[in-house]
């Protein structure tokens, strides 16, 4: 069986709100380690993973591993039924075709059930080899999601270049052409602010071109994190990375754009 | 025409070589169209309110341009790079079946006049349909639209369903799509069938794959020899032997030959069987070397487009218009990489078989479930 608590249910929410738009469902692959998931878009563009440690939940318990097919449309219905402050016990009894969510009030005087029916889903896997990016950068998830949507305006793409200088992310269109520099902010001491200033760090420029659309889907995981780590290398999938507090996170997979000349 | 009973030997026999896929899923993918069989689903498929063929002011038939036109956007819309393969002349060995064709066709026509005369207009439309024919001209037209639109068009020596498992089987492009299973004899590692169907049918794209299709089938590479047993094109079939008994039939013996020597006072040999040659149909069809074929994507002539589609053929210029702009659009978005080129697909890492449960069990204890809750 699993029993798994977790002290903020926000936190689940805004997990399934960020993913909702872009895979319809996933199998939840629980062990003793914590709960995971990996779900592609139908297009085979862009893959979603996530993982909330066993440490972030208090308790959590897994006899064996699971893989329960959820569909993220239900469960995203049932959690609005939630506080952002009530406590979410997930629950599974071995052999059962549902799933239980249980939400507590702060003050413990509301409990409320819901059942989830599972599905079987048969998903592929990818199996992500474990790279060194050639540039990695990390900045503010509220200024990532504001140039997304900016630049969306403009065009359908957007070509990220990183440099030592900085990171800039332009777009062209019918219509005209934008771009936004970030550079490279000098001291880390903001963050303690509740600033997050960029820092870029790499072993070579890289640029790709991204689909404009995609990412503004990504940047639906924006609440969950003050920053976000983008992980890139000329020529293969960009990793974004948003961290859930230092119990877990969720990635974004995305494959870039091709020049066509094969 | 293709494969009798091939399909429902797969469904029962080696369901995972079978799936079900919307288009979107083949963003970025190059695919080699049957042309032949697709222009012939447009003529028989793309009718006016009055059931008739749409035409142009000459009287000609436009239904395959505009199904062509309309279809080919559509997969470009959803990121696919399509090549069309056109027939060339008809096998000899085909002649046996074509000669039953053209007889059907004659009786048909009689059927249509009969229906005539009575003035039975369902019956005259079924007839009409079925008397479709696709001519010359229909295919040099498509393949002008095709080179304006900036598709590549590649023309068969021979058949055009070897010709594009040729393709696929070279790797110029990922998948060959006709609704002939034919095209899994000559080899292709991966069909689908139903791109070229209406939007409207909302159907989803089936795709089969070869090498699994073999496994569970446990047969070996002679995909070739089960294809003659079923019954192809190209020969008659071994009397009573039908699917279920010519696949326990080779999976025994494993060639015909064999069989042919084991066979049982009921199952007659027909006349004229020369599997040998079929069979070297199959394995080594006339086709031209994928080596070299150059496909290339182009963008889209517009203003030659509209003058042969709307000045020529009489259709909507404002249409049209709207239409090479989604192509254009397309062709963009083709250049969308997928992560599956990048990654490897595996099954799934941990998978838990006793949390599966079939649908219907499933469907059971919900109807328990929601009874309880009135």
């Amino acid at each position: 069986m699993l029993e798994a608590r977790l002290p903020q249910a926000s936190i689940l929410k805004k997990i399934v709100e960020s993913v909702k738009d872009l895979v319809s469902q996933a199998n939840f692959d629980c062990s003793d380690s914590g709960i995971s998931f990996q779900a592609m878009d139908e297009s085979n563009i862009a893959l979603s993973s996530f993982l909330l440690r066993a440490d972030g939940f208090d308790p959590y318990r897994c006899d064996r591993n699971l893989s329960l097919g959820i569909k993220f449309a239900s469960l995203s219905k049932i959690l609005k039924c939630a506080g952002n402050d009530d406590v979410v016990i997930i629950r599974y009894m071995d052999d059962a075709d549902i799933l239980s969510l249980v939400f507590e009030s702060p003050n413990n005087e509301r409990i409320s059930e819901f059942d989830i029916k599972l599905l079987d889903i048969d998903s592929e896997y990818l199996s992500i080899p474990d790279q060194e990016f050639e540039c990695k950068v990390k900045m503010s998830s509220s200024e990532f999601s504001r140039i997304c949507r900016d630049l969306m305006t403009i065009g359908a793409s957007v070509v990220i270049d990183a440099t030592k200088e900085g990171v800039k992310f332009s777009a062209t269109g019918d219509d005209g052409s934008g771009s936004v520099l970030l550079k490279q902010s000098g001291s880390i001491d903001n963050e303690g602010r509740g600033v997050v200033g960029t820092s870029v760090e790499m072993v070579e420029p890289v640029s790709l071109e991204l689909s404009l659309k995609y990412l503004n889907n990504f940047t639906k995981a924006a609440p969950l994190s003050d920053s976000v780590a983008i992980n890139m290398s000329n020529g293969i999938p960009v990793m974004f990375q948003f961290d859930v507090g230092d119990i877990g996170y969720i990635r974004y997979f995305l494959a870039p754009q091709i020049k066509d000349d094969d | 025409m293709g494969i009798h009973g091939i399909t429902k030997i797969i469904t029962d026999h080696a369901p995972q070589a079978q799936k079900t896929n919307e288009i979107k899923a083949y963003l970025g993918r190059k695919v080699a169209i049957d042309a032949s069989m697709s222009l012939y689903q447009f003529l028989v498929a793309v009718r006016g309110q009055d059931g008739q063929n749409l035409t142009n002011d000459s009287g000609e038939t436009t239904s395959h341009l505009m199904g062509m036109f309309y279809r080919t956007i559509r997969m470009v819309e959803n990121g696919i790079k399509p090549v069309y393969v056109f027939d060339g002349k008809p096998p000899t060995m085909k002649s046996g079946e074509l000669a039953k064709r053209s007889d059907r066709r004659a009786a048909t026509k009689e059927s249509l006049k009969e229906a005539e005369e009575k003035g039975n207009q369902e019956e005259i439309q079924k007839f009409t349909r079925r008397l479709v024919k696709v001519t010359k001209e229909h295919n040099d037209d498509c393949k002008k639209l095709l080179r304006l639109m900036g598709i590549p068009v590649v023309e068969a020596p021979c058949e055009a369903e070897a010709m594009c498992a040729a393709l696929a089987k070279s790797g110029k492009v990922w998948a060959a799509a006709s609704e002939d299973m034919d095209t899994l004899c000559f080899g292709a590692p991966i069909l689908l069938r139903r791109l070229t169907f209406s939007e409207a049918k909302k159907l989803p794209i089936l795709e089969f794959h070869l090498d699994a299709i073999l496994k569970g089938l446990e047969l070996d590479k002679n995909q070739a020899n089960l294809g003659i047993l079923l019954g192809c094109d190209y020969c008659d079939t071994i009397k009573s032997v039908g699917p279920k008994t010519a696949l326990s039939l080779i999976k025994k013996h494993h060639n015909i030959e064999e069989i042919i020597k084991n066979l049982t006072e009921k199952q007659i040999v027909p006349e004229d069987f020369d599997y040998q040659q079929v069979r070297q149909l199959f394995l080594n069809p006339d086709v031209t070397d994928p080596k070299e074929i150059d496909l290339v994507w182009k963008k889209p002539q517009t203003e030659e487009i509209v003058k042969f589609m709307c000045e020529q053929n009489g259709f909507n210029k404002d249409r049209i218009l709207k239409g090479i702009e989604k192509l254009e659009k397309g062709i963009k978005q083709s250049q969308q990489g997928r992560l599956d080129s990048f990654f490897k697909v595996s099954s799934e890492p941990n998978k838990n078989k006793n949390k599966r449960k079939n649908d219907e069990k499933l469907d059971k204890k919900t109807k328990v479930k929601s009874t309880k809750a009135k």
